[in-house]
């Protein structure tokens, strides 16, 4: 879809290539029009000079005696001529023709002006004409004229159009930007955009307004989930003490033992829940600091050293790959290393016996890419829709699992701006990829 | 030594102080701020395990005053908040150790007997179980006077045994205590199982190792 200045500037192009058109159409008309009017006026003038000139001076020093009864005069290009004769006929005339005249043996076509007057009891016919020819001849001066007048208008008119359209939607701009630029809604940029259209100012302070409402709730809903949590870790806190309490007692059955231990696995499956949702709500209000400074390559060898002795004991090979290193800065080091050590103990666990998981760190243009890679089980379709999702993840060889270790370890990767990508195929393996952002 | 318990939680104190009192540990309790104020001011602990969610104060607050009186009492923060401004303010204002609801008892012993060997100067580190002995300081292990080298978490596993030597302690607290509550969503008993039973094959090269107990369905335990 194109975007709105382009659509403005397309509307600015088709008007004015329209209106050119319907002008050249109209102007051959139109000018022919303006020049007659022009020509008549002229003539009109012409005759009221000669007749202000013979009421001043008389008629006498154009037609003095009875032999002389006609004067003519004409320049030198022949294009207007007056005459001035006597007049017999009884009507009085004033009108103007189209006739020739043949002026020196050349026939010339004229607009001509006839006009009686009486001078002393005579009666004359003054004939003040223009040639056709010089009347087309400033017709097309006056076309050129105009042509050339309309080009720069349109030019001018273009151009100032163009720029005034792209600083008026300059602001728009600016909100669109806003609005991609953000991942949460308390992210948007608060400082209103400088515009003087009053639809953008409106437009700004509805977003704003918007966002700090889902912000509000957003955090209204965290907020809740931490404090359930809180309220919930308590009562889980003194049934953990009771339990423990009663089972270093040395005068228990071993099935008594057991008992407890049972209930107290159970318990301990509940404060994970807790702690992870809690977990997930801290991250996604920001409440972790991440002011560390490390080399990632050096968490996961931590993490691959830790695990090793757990790979070796199922027969799984655990190796690393590191091409490049990964220093980075402001983030949480126990974060980072929950969620490779996650993503790394579910590869383990769904390898067969004898396979293999290799953990790659690599750069890749201006970023850095870790991979995680198992010839496992691989993820169904349905399980990589909801991949991310708690509760929807539980898999069946982890008796422990809350399912919600892979929410966590999406959220530790939100948090750090990490992008994760996972590429699966059923029985063949799975590949979980985490691409670092370029500034870390 | 003697500790005051500042939890307004009864049921949990109670459980604190029954713990302790069998840790050989004289233990008060209040469940008040007011209280554990006054009783702070009047009497001389040695360690004070302080809830950060009173109802009626501050638990920073009391940390603070202590503080201001001079006093060298060890504070140990309990607290079910977990915020991560709590700890680090707990800990710059002179809190000992801190430890995030629910916590295993096991551990509540093993956070005090390191704050007390940090802060009364306790100079012996060295424990013999059988015929090795255990160096907590240096973490070093001797079997007749040759070291026997063991993985950092295999150490620890076995110096937090040590330290709650004839209890029964669960896969589940062994677990907490050496990889922390942050990955306590991948636990896994196994993982336990195989560092106890590649501790065994390092130290058997050695010499027997009786009193390094499995106790079926629940977990393991040092008998001395």
């Amino acid at each position: 879809m194109p975007r709105l200045r382009i659509k403005l500037s397309l509307f600015n192009i088709l008007s004015k290539v329209v209106f050119t058109a319907l002008f050249l159409l109209l102007m051959p008309y139109i000018v022919k029009k303006i020049s007659l009017f022009e020509a008549d006026s002229t003539l009109i003038e012409m005759r009221e000079q000669v007749i202000s000139l013979i009421s001043d001076i008389g008629i006498e020093p154009f037609i003095t005696t009875e032999a002389e009864n006609a004067f003519g005069s004409y320049n030198i290009l022949k294009e207007e001529f007056i005459s001035i004769e006597k007049y017999t006929e009884n009507e009085d005339v004033n009108f103007i023709e189209v006739t020739e005249r043949l002026i020196e043996n050349e026939n010339i076509t004229y607009r001509v002006l006839n006009y009686s007057f009486k001078v002393d009891g005579e009666k004359y016919l003054l004939e003040v004409g223009k040639s056709l020819d010089s009347i087309h001849h400033t017709e097309i001066n006056t076309q050129k004229v105009m042509l050339l007048f309309l080009a720069f208008i349109i030019l001018i008119t273009f151009i100032t159009d163009l720029m005034y359209t792209r600083r008026l939607l300059k602001p728009l701009d600016t909100i669109i930007r806003k609005l991609k630029n953000i991942s949460d809604p308390s992210a948007y940029d608060n400082r209103p955009v400088k515009t003087t259209t009053n639809d953008f100012i409106r437009l700004d302070n509805a977003l704003k307004e918007l966002m700090d409402h889902i912000d509000k709730l957003f955090r209204k809903e965290k907020e809740t989930t931490i404090n359930i949590s809180h309220e919930l870790l308590t009562p889980v806190s003194v049934l953990r003490s009771k339990l423990e309490n009663l089972l270093i007692r040395d005068d228990l059955s071993p099935e008594i033992s057991m008992q407890i231990e049972e209930s107290l696995k159970t318990l301990h499956r509940l404060q994970s829940l807790i702690n992870s949702l809690l977990m997930i709500a801290r991250l996604e209000s920001r409440q972790y600091l991440h002011n560390e400074s490390f080399s990632v390559n050096n968490v996961l060898s931590e993490i691959i050293s830790e695990l090793n002795p757990i790979a070796e004991d199922s027969g799984l090979l655990l190796k690393e790959e590191f091409e490049s290193e990964l220093q980075i800065n402001q983030s949480n080091r126990s974060l980072l290393f929950s969620m490779f050590y996650n993503i790394i103990n579910n590869a383990l666990k769904n390898s067969p016996a004898g396979g293999t998981v290799i953990v790659k760190s690599f750069s890749m243009g201006k970023g850095h890419i870790i991979n995680i890679i198992d010839a496992g089980k691989g993820f169904s379709r349905e399980q990589m829709n909801n991949l991310f999702l708690r509760f929807k993840n539980r898999s069946e060889n982890n008796e422990n699992g809350t399912g919600v270790g892979l929410a966590i370890a999406k959220s530790i990767a939100d948090f750090h701006d990490i992008k994760i990508i996972v590429k699966s195929e059923p029985d063949k393996g799975t590949v979980f990829s985490f691409i670092f952002p370029e500034n870390s | 030594m003697n500790v005051l318990i500042v939890e307004d939680e009864k049921n949990l104190s109670d459980e604190i102080a029954r713990f302790l009192k069998s840790e050989g540990y004289l233990c008060e309790q209040t469940f008040r701020g007011v209280d554990a104020s006054e009783k702070i001011a009047v009497n001389l602990y040695d360690f004070v395990l302080l809830d950060l969610g009173l109802p009626d104060y501050d638990g920073l607050d009391l940390i603070r005053e202590a503080r201001s009186s001079g006093s060298d009492t060890a504070y140990i923060i309990i607290t079910a908040r977990g915020a991560v401004e709590d700890k680090v303010t707990g800990l710059d204002l002179g809190a000992d150790d801190y430890l995030a609801k629910p916590f295993a008892l096991p551990e509540l012993a093993s956070r005090l007997y390191a704050v007390a060997r940090r802060k009364f100067k306790i100079s012996n580190n060295e424990i013999t179980v059988g015929d090795f002995s255990f160096d907590s300081h240096s973490r070093r292990i001797t079997h007749k006077g040759s070291e026997i080298t063991v993985t950092k978490k295999e150490f620890d596993l076995l110096n937090y045994l040590i330290l709650n030597k004839n209890k029964v302690l669960t896969r589940h607290q062994l677990y907490e205590h050496i990889w922390g509550n942050i990955l306590d969503d991948q636990y896994d008993s196994n993982f336990i199982d195989v560092h106890i039973k590649n501790l065994r094959k390092k130290l058997n090269e050695f010499g027997e190792t009786p009193w390094l107990e499995t106790v079926r369905g629940i977990g393991y335990k040092i008998k001395l």
